[in-house]
């Protein structure tokens, strides 16, 4: 009996100690949402409110240097192969990435308010151990922390920055960022004037009217100056690229993505030429490219006059993306042929936005004479 | 098992007496119970908040008085490369249609949380982002507090901020992946950090800017950078020191409700004793058939056990039903008190529940502990008479009050010289337990005194009402101390408050001397042309103005208060020590300060010190030439003058501004012409000297109702505990009134003498009450209070509260003694005798 009265009062307590007990809340989970970059990209949806490019246009220099904030999005994209000391090679990126997210905003009160948020990309490919490295960063267009200027040039988020002179011309430019393991800093100087994108600058993306963008670019950008890697700093000297592209929409609703080349040749020739892939795994006709000369003058290449095949595929570790990283590049009616390879096969941004941006190695002959030269490629609408 | 089923048996011969045990132990574990899940939850909540309002920062830095300018926090991004920082301004904020959710407004860079908040994911998804950065009235909110609110995303809402209604639209509801989260972020609003400069009027300023600082190297890196008035603090520290000061208000809570257990343990004693005393016989019987005194001594404590264990679940069942009620008023006091904190769910702590547990227990097994021995004493076929019983109580009395006495001078010793806040509630403890061992024999003296006066005016009745009691000591003197313990606690938590009411309007009268108060809503800075326009207003005979902000001292902040006061205006502060006349030759011209009263005590600062303050120069000594009377807030202030202000600090924001009428003038119509003259320049509060001074108080009133139903409680265990020990003691002497029948008393005269003998004890236990209650409230207002928060305070007795006490103690005791006056006035004597003796 006495036992038992025990019992009942264990038994009591437990219950009501059970049924009181806190339960353990659910797992914590890693935050998985966060600003879409691909939205901003692509579709049409939501492109009411922002200005759109509707048709060739004179360019207006140094202004459209600077940003364009009523357009949807608008970049300043730098890529370079360099050399150090024993010819080793390098690949670089930056890119400043500039987006509208709310087209009907009105300045408001405060210095902070603003609808412009940037992003920045600075990547690194150190090709003979075959490291990658790779940095995003985000800000808003406001009180400082990242915009672009004129007067004297400047594009910059946070301590990445690319800063040139006043004027029409603003080369030469200086590029100052790091991150992590690695920095840049290098001077770029125009080998050749800037070329207009296009007609005259104006390049359709789509059927759609406004589905197009403003597009310029240096095709050829003398760089020398300074590489970190790890603890190591190296001497470098090389070329890079500057596109200079904005607009309110980029990829219809049958586009996929697209494979985007920059070429320079050691003859002094640089060809830029981009397919766009639709889902129904046809290339739009609007791809096209641009072959400059010597001595800068250039010319449309357009996607019929282009080959484009690629000759080897890598499988991205992160899975479900699977990327040409091996191409035949031919122009007949120029009598080039080209065999273009990545550097180095993982040179995929990991990022909120998926994509593969590197450096590429070209051989292949010209009218009958070899030619060598270094590259940058661009794949998108491989990862979902 | 014989033994059992008659232990059984006679609990159910008594279910009053069993009912009314079974409710002091329930009520007394209930309070315990409902206070610590109550602190518990308090403090759980605070956890959350702070895990998910700090996130990952490791450090932050805080400016001067009014923050640190946002450049510096550019700078640290795009020159310094310190990436991982956030900027944060902070505000309050209520739904207007949803005022008693007290809300906090935090002020973020959508961009820059990545890394710090995990919970604000929301706020950068694709078309929320760019609402949310560009215009100035977007918020977030947790979907939860969303749905509670009947709101969702797009929804128009009238939100209060800074005394201005403003109308914002719900941009997001944050559904945070992690609980943590989804609980840590309730009643939180989160804004663009733009827009909540613009809402708050800090345009241009952060209020701190979280860091995250991976290692030695790095914090010293940042330390070079600061602004001369900021301080880089280690988050974990800075909370841990925010939740420190609300753990003095805490432990008087946890004491506060141990009182009630206190009672509940005398009526489990009282109970247990009655059960002893009326089973002498069968427990005699039980003897003589061969049960052992360890098997009775078992048996007894097991019953108490039993009552123990059914109470306390019950108890666990009523505490957390009331920690409900509990929760929102302890809340309410940390907001009033301290730091903004949601609490609105309920933490059950395993632990607070075991507490509960054990201390329904224990206390239980204690307080029958002297029962059971007692009862292991019954000889065999209980020759003991009662009168023989009482004659041996007797002769224990004076042993028990020396025991007493012992104790509470102890109690005393310790409240007068023990040092912290633990030792005094145990002094206290001690001085009440020691108090009521007493109580036995206070009694006796008193019915001696008391015996001739009532055969004067009494009669018969009068007489064998003394009689009765003092023959029943042993019984009667129990119930009386465990009312008195109850009515004590009473009489000194209501004197305590009543003191610190007093103490704090006294101390409004001497500091609100001004005519017309003139603030911006919520706060905010008074323009620079508002300011000339109110002092140059017809009828301002003076003024002065008050800057309030925060300064880095060492490790700690400490609140500041600048004040250009007019010569009129030094009578408002009331020094504590320091010299008045060299106090105010030095306070304007000299770099010194004044301190606070509880600024003083807790950071042990005294008249002569120096403190370092951190100034736009770096930090700086200021000597403190006075400590002064202020009951405005806990946490205590420095107070300067704003001559020396203006020499160390380029800040010549003002926050609010007093204006003196001239002799005669009326305050109606002088803020009529305030706000004629500085209306146009900005829209401003206007509190009259009489208004402001009723906030205060209401305010203050709305601080302490969680003492206000802790007394309450304390009240209601009171005269469970009077019912139950009375009723016992009437129902005991039912043989006795039978006899008295039987030999002629009429059913009045019966009334009279049970009715009168229950006045009489409860008039003994409230008169002896109030000795103990004073003690207490002094032990409490002069000790506890002080170490707690810091303020001394005049004693007040209000004669109020001492009646009220006096009456209650006679009221619980004649409520009582109606159901046994009733029962033995009609029971037919014949009856009455044959039941006992069955």
């Amino acid at each position: 009996m006495r036992r038992r009265w025990w019992v009942l009062l264990v038994v009591l307590v437990g219950l009501l100690l059970f049924l009181l007990w806190p339960r353990e809340p659910a797992r914590d989970a890693d935050q998985a949402d966060g600003f879409s970059v691909v939205d901003m990209l692509t579709g049409e949806q939501a492109a009411e409110g922002y200005a759109r490019v509707t048709g060739p246009e004179s360019l207006n220099f140094p202004e459209d240097h600077g940003a364009h904030p009523e357009y949807r999005h608008e970049w300043w994209y730098v890529t370079g192969n360099l050399h150090g000391e024993g010819n080793r090679h390098f690949g670089y990126q930056i890119t400043f990435f500039r987006f509208n997210v709310d087209p009907e905003a009105t300045d408001g009160e405060s210095a902070w308010s603003t609808n412009q948020v940037w992003m920045a990309h600075l990547a690194l490919t150190d090709s003979e151990t075959g490291r990658y490295f790779h940095h995003e960063r985000f800000a808003r267009g406001a009180v400082g922390l990242a915009g672009a200027e004129v007067e004297p040039f400047r594009v910059w988020l946070e301590d990445w920055r690319l800063e040139g002179q006043e004027g029409d011309d603003i080369m030469p430019l200086q590029l100052t960022a790091s991150e992590g393991d690695v920095a840049v800093s290098l001077t770029l100087e125009a080998a050749k004037p800037l070329v207009l994108q296009g007609d005259r600058g104006y390049s359709q993306k789509g059927p759609e009217p406004g589905n197009a963008s403003r597009y310029f670019s240096y095709t050829r950008l003398r760089t020398a100056g300074e590489l970190r890697v790890g603890g190591e700093t190296f001497q470098v000297q090389g070329l890079s690229w500057m596109d200079r592209e904005w607009g309110s929409s980029v990829l219809s609703e049958a586009q996929r993505g697209w494979d985007w080349f920059s070429l320079q040749l050691d003859d002094g020739v640089d060809i830029m030429f981009y397919t766009l892939r639709l889902r129904d795994g046809d290339v739009d006709p609007r791809s096209k490219g641009l072959w400059v000369e010597q001595d800068g003058s250039y010319t449309v290449l357009l996607r019929e006059a282009v080959e484009l095949e690629a000759v080897r595929h890598w499988d991205s570790p992160a899975g479900d993306a699977r990327y040409p990283v091996a191409w035949h590049l031919r122009v007949p009616e120029r009598d080039l042929a080209l065999e273009v390879e990545a550097t180095l096969d993982d040179q995929e941004l990991r990022t909120g936005f998926r994509y593969w941006e590197g450096a590429v190695r070209i051989r292949g002959e010209r009218e009958g004479t070899p030619v060598r030269g270094h590259g940058y490629a661009e794949l998108t609408g491989y990862a979902d | 098992m014989q033994v059992y089923r008659a232990s059984l048996r006679y609990m159910l011969r008594h279910p009053w007496q069993l009912a009314l045990s079974l409710l002091g132990v329930a009520l007394g574990v209930a309070v315990v119970v409902a206070v610590d899940l109550a602190n518990q939850s308090a403090g759980r909540a605070f956890e959350l908040s702070t895990a998910s309002l700090t996130g990952a920062t490791t450090h932050q830095v805080l400016g001067g008085p009014s923050g640190i300018p946002e450049a510096w926090y550019v700078d640290l991004r795009t020159r310094q490369g310190v990436l991982q920082a956030a900027p944060v301004v902070e505000g309050q904020a209520r739904i207007v249609d949803a005022p008693e959710r007290g809300l906090r407004l935090l002020g973020v860079d959508p961009l820059a949380e990545g890394d710090f908040r995990s919970g604000f994911g929301a706020l950068t998804e694709q078309g929320t982002l760019g609402g949310l950065m560009s215009r100035p009235d977007r918020f977030a909110m947790l979907s939860s507090d969303l749905d509670e609110m009947g709101l969702s995303v797009g929804d128009r809402v009238d939100v209060e901020i800074g005394g201005r209604t403003l109308e914002l639209i719900v941009a997001a509801a944050l559904q945070p992946e992690r609980e943590l989260d989804a609980r840590g972020l309730r009643d939180v609003m989160v804004m663009d950090i733009g827009a909540a400069q613009g809402a708050l009027g800090r345009h241009g300023w952060l209020d701190r800017v979280d860091l995250i600082l991976p290692d030695r190297e790095a914090v010293e890196r940042v330390q070079t950078l600061l602004p001369a008035d900021a301080q880089l603090l280690e988050a974990e520290a800075r909370n841990a020191a925010l939740e420190q000061m609300a753990s003095a208000f805490q432990l008087n809570l946890t004491a506060f409700s141990l009182l009630a257990l206190v009672v509940g343990a005398f009526l489990i004693y009282n109970t247990m004793t009655f059960s002893v005393v009326q089973r002498r016989q069968l427990l005699g019987l039980l003897r003589a058939v061969g049960v052992t005194r360890a098997q009775i001594f078992r048996l007894i404590l097991l019953e108490a056990l039993l009552i123990g264990a059914v109470g306390t679940v019950a108890g666990l069942l009523l505490g957390v039903a009331l920690s409900h009620v509990l929760l929102e008023l302890v809340g309410r006091t940390i907001n009033d008190l301290y730091f903004m904190l949601s609490v609105r769910e309920l933490a059950l702590s395993p632990w607070s529940l075991a507490l509960g547990v054990l201390l329904g227990l224990g206390m239980t097994v204690v307080a029958a502990f002297s029962p059971a021995v007692e009862a292991t004493g019954t000889p065999p076929r209980a020759a003991l008479s009662r009168a023989a019983l009482e004659l041996g109580v007797r002769r224990q009395l004076p042993r028990v009050a020396m025991v007493g006495l012992v104790l509470a001078l102890l109690g005393l010793a310790l409240l007068v010289t023990g040092a912290g806040l633990v030792a005094a509630f145990a002094g206290l403890f001690l001085l009440m337990i020691g108090w009521a061992l007493m109580v036995p024999v206070m009694m006796r003296l008193l019915l001696h005194l008391l015996l001739p006066l009532l055969g004067r005016f009494a009669g018969l009745s009068g007489r064998m009402a003394g009689r009765g009691v003092e023959a029943g000591l042993s019984r009667t003197s129990v119930a009386a101390a465990a009312l008195m313990i109850a009515v004590s606690a009473v009489v000194g938590v209501g004197t305590m408050v009543d003191s610190f009411r007093y103490t704090f309007s006294q101390w409004l009268d001497a500091t609100l001397r001004a005519d017309v108060y003139v603030s911006v809503p919520g706060s905010g800075q008074v323009q620079p042309d508002a300011v000339t326009a109110l002092q140059d207003t017809e009828g301002v005979e003076t003024w002065s103005t008050a800057r309030y902000g925060r300064v880095g001292s060492g490790e700690q902040r400490h609140r500041l208060r600048v004040f250009h006061l007019p010569p009129e205006g030094k009578r408002a502060f009331r020094l504590q020590s320091g010299n008045g006349e060299e106090v105010w030759a030095a306070f304007r011209e000299e770099d010194v300060v004044l301190v606070t009263e509880p600024f003083a005590w807790h950071q042990r600062v005294a008249v002569g010190d120096r403190l370092p303050l951190r100034t736009p120069d770096g930090e700086r000594d200021f000597r403190v030439i006075g400590v002064i009377y202020d009951y405005s807030t806990s946490e205590g202030a420095v107070v300067m003058s704003r001559q020396t202000y203006d020499r160390w600090w380029d800040d010549p924001v003002v926050n609010s501004v007093a204006l003196y009428g001239v002799e005669g003038s009326e305050t109606e119509a002088l803020i009529r012409r305030l706000r004629e003259n500085a209306g146009a320049v900005q829209p401003l509060r206007y509190q009259s000297n009489a208004e402001l001074r009723r906030l205060s108080l209401d305010i203050f009133d709305q601080t302490f109702t969680i003492t206000q139903v802790l007394r309450l409680l304390a009240i209601l265990v009171a005269v469970v505990g009077v019912l139950s020990a009375l009723m016992a003691l009437a129902l005991e002497r039912a043989r006795e009134y039978a006899a008295l029948r039987a030999v002629g008393f009429t059913p009045a005269q019966i009334w009279t003498l049970v009715l009168g003998q229950n006045a009489l004890v409860g008039g003994i236990a409230g008169l002896l009450a109030l000795p103990l209650g004073m003690g207490l409230a002094a032990a409490l207002v002069l000790v506890i209070n002080q170490r707690s928060f810091g303020w001394s305070m005049q004693m007040a007795f209000p004669p109020e509260v001492l009646g009220q006490a006096f009456l209650l103690s006679l009221a619980a005791a004649l409520v009582a003694g109606l159901y046994p006056a009733w029962r033995m006035a009609k029971t037919p004597p014949a009856l009455a005798l044959r039941e006992e003796a069955a």
